[in-house]
Protein backbone atom coordinates (compact mmCIF):
# COMPACT_ATOMS: atom_id res chain seq x y z
CA UNK A 1 0.00 0.00 0.00
CA UNK A 2 3.04 2.73 -1.08
CA UNK A 3 3.30 3.48 -4.49
CA UNK A 4 0.73 2.10 -7.22
CA UNK A 5 1.24 -1.34 -8.06
CA UNK A 6 1.05 -2.10 -11.55
CA UNK A 7 -2.24 -3.44 -11.47
CA UNK A 8 -3.36 -0.10 -9.88
CA UNK A 9 -2.07 1.28 -13.65
CA UNK A 10 -4.72 -0.48 -15.02
CA UNK A 11 -6.65 2.12 -16.87
CA UNK A 12 -10.54 2.39 -17.48
CA UNK A 13 -10.41 4.04 -20.82
CA UNK A 14 -8.02 4.13 -23.86
CA UNK A 15 -7.22 7.13 -26.15
CA UNK A 16 -10.02 7.41 -28.42
CA UNK A 17 -13.12 6.61 -25.74
CA UNK A 18 -16.12 8.77 -25.13
CA UNK A 19 -16.67 9.56 -22.28
CA UNK A 20 -18.79 12.27 -20.05
CA UNK A 21 -17.55 14.25 -16.86
CA UNK A 22 -19.84 13.75 -13.92
CA UNK A 23 -22.19 16.12 -12.11
CA UNK A 24 -20.75 15.97 -9.35
CA UNK A 25 -20.45 19.30 -6.01
CA UNK A 26 -18.45 17.51 -3.95
CA UNK A 27 -17.00 20.35 -1.18
CA UNK A 28 -13.56 21.27 -1.29
CA UNK A 29 -10.93 21.15 -3.83
CA UNK A 30 -11.15 19.32 -6.83
CA UNK A 31 -9.67 19.62 -10.75
CA UNK A 32 -12.84 19.23 -12.59
CA UNK A 33 -14.30 22.44 -13.51
CA UNK A 34 -17.95 23.02 -13.33
CA UNK A 35 -18.76 24.05 -16.62
CA UNK A 36 -17.28 20.69 -17.73
CA UNK A 37 -19.75 18.90 -15.56
CA UNK A 38 -21.86 16.39 -17.38
CA UNK A 39 -20.34 17.35 -20.99
CA UNK A 40 -19.48 14.50 -23.48
CA UNK A 41 -15.25 14.63 -24.46
CA UNK A 42 -13.22 12.14 -26.39
CA UNK A 43 -9.80 11.09 -24.17
CA UNK A 44 -6.85 12.53 -26.20
CA UNK A 45 -3.89 10.68 -23.82
CA UNK A 46 -3.32 8.41 -20.31
CA UNK A 47 -0.96 11.06 -18.30
CA UNK A 48 -0.34 8.45 -16.18
CA UNK A 49 -1.48 7.94 -11.98
CA UNK A 50 -0.89 10.41 -10.02
CA UNK A 51 -2.59 11.49 -6.03
CA UNK A 52 -6.27 13.01 -6.65
CA UNK A 53 -6.15 16.66 -5.19
CA UNK A 54 -9.10 16.52 -3.60
CA UNK A 55 -7.73 13.56 -1.25
CA UNK A 56 -4.28 15.26 -1.21
CA UNK A 57 -5.37 19.20 0.36
CA UNK A 58 -7.55 17.06 3.03
CA UNK A 59 -4.53 16.21 3.98
CA UNK A 60 -5.46 12.34 3.73
CA UNK A 61 -2.15 10.30 4.75
CA UNK A 62 -2.45 7.80 1.93
CA UNK A 63 -4.42 9.92 -1.16
CA UNK A 64 -6.27 7.56 -3.69
CA UNK A 65 -4.26 7.40 -6.88
CA UNK A 66 -5.98 7.37 -10.40
CA UNK A 67 -4.88 7.63 -13.81
CA UNK A 68 -5.00 11.41 -15.03
CA UNK A 69 -6.45 11.46 -19.28
CA UNK A 70 -6.40 14.43 -21.37
CA UNK A 71 -10.10 14.69 -22.20
CA UNK A 72 -10.99 16.83 -25.39
CA UNK A 73 -13.97 18.82 -25.30
CA UNK A 74 -15.71 20.49 -27.97
CA UNK A 75 -16.31 24.23 -27.45
CA UNK A 76 -20.08 23.95 -28.66
CA UNK A 77 -20.61 21.13 -26.04
CA UNK A 78 -19.24 23.81 -23.41
CA UNK A 79 -20.61 26.77 -24.82
CA UNK A 80 -23.54 25.96 -26.31
CA UNK A 81 -24.98 28.53 -28.86
CA UNK A 82 -21.78 31.07 -28.22
CA UNK A 83 -19.06 28.21 -28.78
CA UNK A 84 -16.96 28.02 -32.37
CA UNK A 85 -16.74 25.45 -34.57
CA UNK A 86 -13.21 25.76 -34.78
CA UNK A 87 -11.79 25.25 -30.72
CA UNK A 88 -11.76 22.50 -28.08
CA UNK A 89 -10.87 22.55 -24.72
CA UNK A 90 -8.35 19.94 -23.42
CA UNK A 91 -8.48 19.14 -19.70
CA UNK A 92 -6.80 16.62 -17.49
CA UNK A 93 -8.87 14.69 -15.74
CA UNK A 94 -8.91 12.28 -13.12
CA UNK A 95 -10.44 8.66 -13.69
CA UNK A 96 -13.12 9.48 -10.95
CA UNK A 97 -13.95 12.25 -12.29
CA UNK A 98 -15.13 10.47 -15.52
CA UNK A 99 -18.15 7.92 -16.71
CA UNK A 100 -18.08 6.00 -20.41
CA UNK A 101 -20.61 7.71 -22.44
CA UNK A 102 -21.99 5.29 -24.76
CA UNK A 103 -21.82 5.41 -29.02
CA UNK A 104 -24.12 7.68 -30.40
CA UNK A 105 -27.46 5.98 -31.43
CA UNK A 106 -28.74 5.56 -35.13
CA UNK A 107 -31.19 8.79 -35.07
CA UNK A 108 -33.33 6.68 -37.60
CA UNK A 109 -33.60 3.65 -35.87
CA UNK A 110 -34.15 5.68 -32.24
CA UNK A 111 -36.61 8.40 -33.27
CA UNK A 112 -40.02 6.72 -32.31
CA UNK A 113 -41.67 5.74 -36.19
CA UNK A 114 -38.40 4.74 -37.76
CA UNK A 115 -37.46 1.65 -39.31
CA UNK B 1 -18.88 32.46 -12.83
CA UNK B 2 -19.90 33.00 -16.34
CA UNK B 3 -21.32 35.80 -18.32
CA UNK B 4 -17.62 37.10 -19.10
CA UNK B 5 -17.78 35.79 -22.85
CA UNK B 6 -14.87 34.56 -24.69
CA UNK B 7 -11.18 34.60 -23.50
CA UNK B 8 -9.71 37.68 -25.54
CA UNK B 9 -5.92 36.52 -25.24
CA UNK B 10 -3.27 39.45 -25.47
CA UNK B 11 -1.23 39.66 -28.28
CA UNK B 12 2.63 38.69 -27.38
CA UNK B 13 1.50 38.18 -23.84
CA UNK B 14 5.09 38.35 -21.54
CA UNK B 15 4.78 35.92 -18.80
CA UNK B 16 4.36 38.45 -16.41
CA UNK B 17 2.94 42.06 -16.28
CA UNK B 18 5.13 43.47 -13.61
CA UNK B 19 8.55 42.52 -11.90
CA UNK B 20 6.52 41.73 -8.76
CA UNK B 21 4.34 39.00 -10.46
CA UNK B 22 7.73 37.23 -11.04
CA UNK B 23 8.66 37.03 -7.66
CA UNK B 24 5.44 36.27 -6.45
CA UNK B 25 5.78 33.08 -9.04
CA UNK B 26 9.21 32.28 -7.83
CA UNK B 27 8.73 32.50 -4.01
CA UNK B 28 6.07 30.21 -4.74
CA UNK B 29 8.03 27.75 -6.61
CA UNK B 30 10.72 27.98 -3.99
CA UNK B 31 8.50 27.22 -1.33
CA UNK B 32 7.23 24.69 -2.79
CA UNK B 33 10.47 22.56 -3.73
CA UNK B 34 11.22 23.53 0.16
CA UNK B 35 8.15 21.01 0.46
CA UNK B 36 6.26 24.04 2.42
CA UNK B 37 3.33 23.19 0.10
CA UNK B 38 2.40 21.71 -2.84
CA UNK B 39 1.17 23.30 -5.89
CA UNK B 40 -2.53 21.30 -4.89
CA UNK B 41 -2.57 22.95 -1.70
CA UNK B 42 -1.80 26.43 -3.46
CA UNK B 43 -4.96 25.81 -5.87
CA UNK B 44 -6.91 24.90 -2.68
CA UNK B 45 -5.62 27.64 -0.98
CA UNK B 46 -6.68 30.21 -3.83
CA UNK B 47 -10.56 28.55 -3.79
CA UNK B 48 -10.54 29.76 -0.36
CA UNK B 49 -10.16 33.44 -0.47
CA UNK B 50 -13.35 34.98 0.93
CA UNK B 51 -15.39 35.69 -2.55
CA UNK B 52 -15.82 39.61 -2.73
CA UNK B 53 -11.32 39.20 -2.41
CA UNK B 54 -11.14 36.40 -4.94
CA UNK B 55 -13.59 38.48 -7.17
CA UNK B 56 -11.30 41.38 -6.84
CA UNK B 57 -7.97 40.75 -7.09
CA UNK B 58 -5.49 39.62 -10.21
CA UNK B 59 -4.28 36.65 -10.99
CA UNK B 60 -0.53 36.87 -9.09
CA UNK B 61 -2.15 39.07 -6.50
CA UNK B 62 -4.35 35.42 -5.75
CA UNK B 63 -1.10 33.45 -5.79
CA UNK B 64 0.19 35.66 -3.02
CA UNK B 65 -2.92 35.85 -1.06
CA UNK B 66 -2.50 32.20 -1.16
CA UNK B 67 1.02 31.82 -0.35
CA UNK B 68 0.24 33.90 2.68
CA UNK B 69 -2.78 31.90 3.88
CA UNK B 70 -0.62 29.09 3.40
CA UNK B 71 2.38 30.13 5.51
CA UNK B 72 -0.03 31.18 8.17
CA UNK B 73 -2.41 27.76 8.45
CA UNK B 74 1.02 25.90 8.87
CA UNK B 75 2.59 28.06 11.36
CA UNK B 76 5.59 29.13 9.31
CA UNK B 77 4.12 32.74 9.86
CA UNK B 78 2.45 34.04 12.76
CA UNK B 79 -0.80 35.66 12.48
CA UNK B 80 -0.08 39.21 11.28
CA UNK B 81 3.59 38.88 11.41
CA UNK B 82 3.60 40.06 7.69
CA UNK B 83 1.44 43.17 8.64
CA UNK B 84 3.92 43.90 11.30
CA UNK B 85 7.14 43.06 8.95
CA UNK B 86 5.48 45.52 6.18
CA UNK B 87 4.72 48.16 9.20
CA UNK B 88 8.03 48.39 10.09
CA UNK B 89 9.67 48.94 6.65
CA UNK B 90 7.51 51.44 6.45
CA UNK B 91 8.93 53.85 9.07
Amino acid sequence: MSLPTASALATRFDPGDRVRARVMNPPGHNRLPTYARGRRGVVEEVHGVFALPDEVVRGVARPRHEPVYAVSFESRELWGVDGSERSAVSLDLWESYLEAEPAPTDPVRSSPGGR
Amino acid sequence: MHGFGPVQPEEDEPPFHAVWEGRVYLMAVALMRRGLFTLDELRDAIERMPPAEYLAASYYERWLAAIERLLVEKGTLAEGELDAAVEGQRR
